[in-house]
């Protein structure tokens, strides 16, 4: 298969909001390197550092200390050859589905018809057909982020960076679009960091998942998961799927993000009510 | 050809219904004011007959009515000069506030150094800017011109700076990972983003508009509305007076409806109906 993405390579990675005593510690330092066409996911718990990471490797914030190298260059401004989808869809609410897409058409100054047909194929590839001329505030929650994919993808660029991307939806709608996901990705092969703080998403769809520590975040276990693709939905079909499970959990509860000690006394231990 | 049982049942009730409700609408919305109006004019006219008062006291409505339908091209003359110093004033105003708006919002150090003067010339009552005006235009409709953009100027202005300020700064994520420029981010982002705030003060300011071009027009005008109402009381003149004043209602109303039919050209988004 051709590989269509592009590389991250990022060295002692850490970021420092403000200064002086009021100083927060918000990242780092870590190494990370994504290869091209990789599926990569980051996760960790809330306030880790894991969007700071995202905006880090998006070239949207300096980073306090380290570097990052896109594709073997130095990155020293924003990245624009990139689609990036955050856990807020942020649309635009004056803008129908379709021209939120074609925003990337209109400032990018690409070529409006073929720009168009890449995203009315999206809008059939995602699911989003008959909700072009709709505005945001007429879309449910799963397809104002469906919007928002599409327009991460619409320019057709060779990395993605997701940062919690389907965190704000309910269960049901986050697996369908999970899927959808990875085979839109089986596709085109984009190079993907993938922020999250679930489990089932980052095993679901990574070629490989880094755990993060708790604040200031930095990767502290690197796991290759090695599952057929495409993926199912009930990913608990793979005995390895608990494998890898009970391994992220296993950190977490190392790293002191999880407490699953017994903390029941032993005289009150049936407070749900013993079993007869 | 209907079933057998059909003809007992209403043929379609949803539309007859439908019917009886534009009615009604039309009915509350036109009928009921109009005849409200009707009513009052006919109690003011048989009142005025009544205790038989002097018309250079309270003219009759029949006196002005008629007024109006004799004078027709004197008041048509003066509405449309009226109506062009709206139009010019206002437009001016809206045309300098809004960028000078973003400038406050985008450069701190402007809003810092600027508006307490601005708020300074908010404050201040506009009319009494008028003598100083006539000593440097002479009477003349520049000076109602002038007046009516200090009159409208300063609601947009705030508003519009609310509007700016409450852009979602994450929207620059997006716009800058794509690359935009400062003037795409306006055009495409800041000004439609801000939009519904500034016609909020567009909507205050035209009637702010219409206040003072009446006004300025009354001490520093030679055509207008305003000047035919002072020119008629000079010769106590009461029916073109009345006449005036209800030519000045319905030109205040066309400027309202004008606004609203703009609003929905300018935010279709904000009249699209159905949320999913």
């Amino acid at each position: 298969m051709k590989v269509a993405g592009s590389s991250i390579s990022a060295r002692g990675l850490t970021k420092v909001y403000g200064a002086g005593p009021s100083a927060f510690h918000a990242l780092g330092p870590i190494d990370l390197d994504v290869a091209a066409g990789e599926f990569v996911s980051l996760i960790g718990p809330s306030g880790c550092g894991k969007s700071t990471t995202m905006l880090l490797v998006s070239g949207l914030e300096p980073p306090t200390a380290g570097d990052v190298v896109i594709d073997g260059r130095p990155l020293t401004k924003p990245l624009s050859d990139v689609g990036i989808v955050f856990q807020d869809h942020l649309l635009l609410e004056f803008r129908n589905a379709m021209d939120n897409v074609m925003l990337q058409q209109q400032i990018r100054g690409l070529d409006k018809a073929t720009t168009a047909m890449t995203a009315a194929a999206l809008f059939e590839r995602l699911g989003l057909s008959g909700a072009e001329q709709r505005y945001p505030s007429q879309l449910s929650g799963g397809m104002r982020q469906r919007v928002s994919i599409a327009r991460a993808l619409v320019h057709q660029p060779p990395m993605l960076l997701m940062d919690e991307p389907f965190g704000a939806l309910d269960a049901i709608t986050r697996t369908q679009i999970r899927h959808d996901l990875e085979l839109l990705w089986l596709e085109t092969r984009k190079t993907v960091l993938f922020i999250t703080h679930s489990i089932e998403e980052a095993i679901g769809l990574s070629d490989r998942v880094l755990v993060m520590s708790k604040s200031p975040g930095t990767i502290v276990e690197e796991i290759a998961i090695n599952l057929p693709r495409p993926r199912p939905a009930h990913l608990g079909e793979y005995p390895e799927f608990s494998q890898y499970s009970k391994r992220i959990y296993e950190i977490f509860e190392r790293l002191g993000i999880y407490n699953f000690s017994d903390t029941r006394t032993s005289s009150g231990g049936s407070m749900l009510g013993a079993p007869q | 050809m209907t079933s057998t049982a059909a003809p007992l049942v209403e043929p379609s009730p949803t539309r007859w219904s439908k019917g009886r409700r534009i009615v009604a609408a039309v009915l509350s919305a036109v009928a009921t004011p109009l005849l409200a109006v009707g009513v009052l004019l006919l109690a003011w006219e048989g009142a005025a007959r009544f205790f038989d008062v002097p018309v250079w006291l309270l003219p009759k409505p029949s006196d002005f009515l008629v007024r109006i339908v004799v004078d027709w091209q004197l008041l048509a003359q003066n509405a449309a000069a009226t109506s062009l110093t709206i139009l010019m004033g206002f437009a001016i105003g809206v045309l300098v506030a809004v960028p000078l708006a973003l400038a406050l919002v985008v450069v701190p150090a402007l809003e810092r150094g600027l508006y307490p003067v601005i708020v300074f010339l908010n404050v201040m009552p506009k009319t009494v800017i008028g003598p100083i005006l006539i000593v440097w235009f002479g009477i003349s409709p520049m000076v109602s011109v002038l007046i009516v953009f200090l009159m409208c100027f300063f609601p947009v202005l705030v508003d519009a700076m609310s509007g700016f300020r409450a852009v979602d700064p994450r929207l620059h994520h997006i716009t800058r990972s794509m690359g935009a420029s400062g003037w795409q981010t306006f055009r495409y982002i800041q000004l439609p983003a801000a939009m519904p705030s500034i016609y909020a003060g567009m909507r205050i300011g035209i009637i702010k508009a219409i206040e003072g071009v009446i006004i300025a027009e009354f001490i520093a005008s030679n055509a207008g509305l305003g000047f035919l109402i002072m020119r008629a009381s000079s010769f106590m003149d009461m029916p073109l007076m009345f006449s005036g004043l209800i030519v000045t209602a319905v030109v205040a109303l066309l400027f309202n409806g004008a606004l609203t039919l703009f609003g929905r050209l300018l935010m279709p988004w904000a009249f699209a109906s159905g949320r999913a």
